[in-house]
């Protein structure tokens, strides 16, 4: 069949074989460029070189034993023989619960926010759960631990690990070599350290805590505008994937998603890690719906659900399976 | 080899595929194309102690970034001109009326510009600079299993946008895949 690759492919608006840019020598405006870089050493003294590679902090060790603790902390039971693989499904709705709207825990997190604290942090714990499709595989959930912290001379580091906290100690699936596999609960996947960076950009810039300010902020942070409620979710999600948010970041997010269009309040939940949460829903009508669950006392985002409302049998997904779920931590 | 060797051996190498990966995403401002394309190498040459072995993805990252904080100085300059109401490319959504009346290469633009920023990104890597999941996910900065995520979710709703602008293909793909049960 003619697929939406196949259809964007034969749309490419410069084809690497096409009467401009294509491949061959280099003209003599880019050769000159090229000169001008290996004889003026002064471009190359910004940045600190050789930051790379073998560097190890000493957080990055403190690290794993903070998962490990966190794992052990944030679940209940004990190692079992059998794997955490099985697909977990969607938040439920507690029975017994009240909607609260979204305006009213605007409000209240910007009461929360009156005094200052928690304060902004940049970096990001998240734990989650991601769904692996494959046109041949059926579909396996991955489930990860990523901690993310900034050093005050730029530097960060990034720790990710393989666990599940609603099944501590059984092994954890992975597909971080290409192929999924099982490993050990907390096996370190990867640990990484990156030389001193800079950016006024979005989002690695610090957020603002207005509005106003904070939805510019999303929208450069997304290279693009935000036109819809799930775009505003996107974003939202980038934005905690880069920085732990303080209390006044929290409120002006929470008034944004207010605002948003078609968020529906659905009542409280527990979320994987075992907090209690009010549940907000948006279905964008192409197969997915979308859970928001905010801190019913500070309107801080505690996480993000996807899940397919239609099935996909091309990769063997069913209405109903989560297909990413995040769950941001301090 | 020697880092500037290296640098050097890669500027070579990629300056054109760098070239056409700014040009796809300048939309046909070539007289632009040079300018970037010049700052994504005087970046990547800051940080070629960070060079990979493939550097291409990664150059394409970079490049990402630079067309962004490009985009950010028209950004400003666009709002201005939209308020004024006359910028041709500002309306370039309107102009184009359907699959009927465009070549096919119109509509899947069309197509692809009502797509979120990221999705769009995640699909031309994939279509026009024919990344596989692991390139996708270095020029993205991600992990390989978000980029097969978003790659996933990019597709579906290009596909929902092509179905929206040309149901006559999607009634010709349904039929196909009908055959195929």
């Amino acid at each position: 069949m003619t697929d939406e690759l196949d259809l964007l492919r034969r749309a490419n608006p410069v084809p690497d074989d096409g009467p401009r840019f294509g491949d061959g020598p280099l003209d003599h405006r880019a050769e000159h460029r090229l000169g001008r870089l290996l004889d003026d050493r002064s471009t190359g003294r910004r940045i600190p070189l050789r930051l790379g590679g073998r560097f190890r902090p000493a957080w990055a060790l403190a690290a794993v034993a903070a998962v490990a603790a966190l794992t052990s902390v944030l679940l209940l039971g004990g190692p079992a023989a059998t794997p955490a693989i099985a697909a977990p499904r969607p938040l439920a709705v507690l029975a017994d619960s009240t909607p609260v709207p979204l305006d009213r825990l605007a409000e209240r997190a910007a009461t929360a926010a009156a005094d200052g604290a928690p304060a902004l942090r940049k970096g990001t714990h998240v734990q989650s759960w991601s769904l692996g499709m494959s046109d041949t595989e059926p579909p396996v959930t991955l489930p990860e631990e990523r901690i993310v912290r900034w050093t005050a001379d730029g530097r960060h580091t990034e720790l990710v690990v393989a666990t599940d906290p609603r099944h501590p100690g059984r092994p954890v699936l992975t597909d971080e070599d290409g192929e999924p596999r099982l490993v050990d609960d907390g096996q370190v996947i990867s640990r990484r350290a990156f030389p001193p960076s800079w950016s006024d950009a979005p989002p690695a810039a610090r957020p603002p805590h207005d509005t106003g300010r904070l939805r510019a902020y999303l929208t450069e942070a997304v290279h693009g505008e935000i036109r819809t409620t799930p775009e505003l979710l996107a974003a939202t999600a980038q934005l905690l994937d880069h920085w732990t948010l303080g209390a006044r970041e929290s409120a002006a997010l929470a008034r944004l998603l207010a605002d948003a269009e078609g968020l529906r309040p659905v009542g409280g939940v527990t979320d994987r890690l075992g907090r209690p949460g009010q549940a907000y829903v948006y279905d964008d009508g192409s197969g997915v719906r979308h859970m928001l669950i905010l801190d019913p006392s500070t309107g801080a985002v505690l996480g993000l659900e996807e899940t397919f409302t239609t099935d996909q049998p091309e990769y063997g997904v069913r209405a109903g399976d989560v297909m990413q779920y995040s769950a941001w931590m301090r | 080899m020697s880092d500037d060797e290296i640098f050097a051996a890669a500027y070579r190498e990629h300056y054109w595929a760098v070239s056409r990966y700014v040009a796809r995403r300048l939309d046909g401002r070539t007289s632009e194309v040079e300018e970037v394309v010049a700052e994504v190498f005087t970046v990547a040459w800051r940080r070629r102690a960070d060079l990979p072995a493939s550097p291409l993805p990664w150059l394409y990252g970079v490049a990402r970034n630079c067309l962004a904080n490009a985009v950010r100085g028209q950004g400003r300059r666009r709002r201005l001109v939209d308020r004024l109401g006359n910028d041709h490319t500002a309306h370039r959504r309107h102009v184009v009326s359907g699959p009927g009346t465009e070549t096919p290469g119109d509509w899947v633009h069309e197509a692809l510009a009502r797509l979120a920023p990221g999705d769009q990104e995640v699909l031309r890597l994939t279509a026009w600079e024919e990344l596989g999941i692991d390139e996708v996910a270095v020029a993205l900065g991600c992990g390989r299993r978000a980029a097969t995520m978003r790659l996933h979710r990019a597709r579906r709703r290009l596909r929902a946008e092509i179905d929206r602008l040309c149901p006559a293909l999607a009634d010709a793909n349904a039929s196909k895949d009908h055959g195929h049960d």
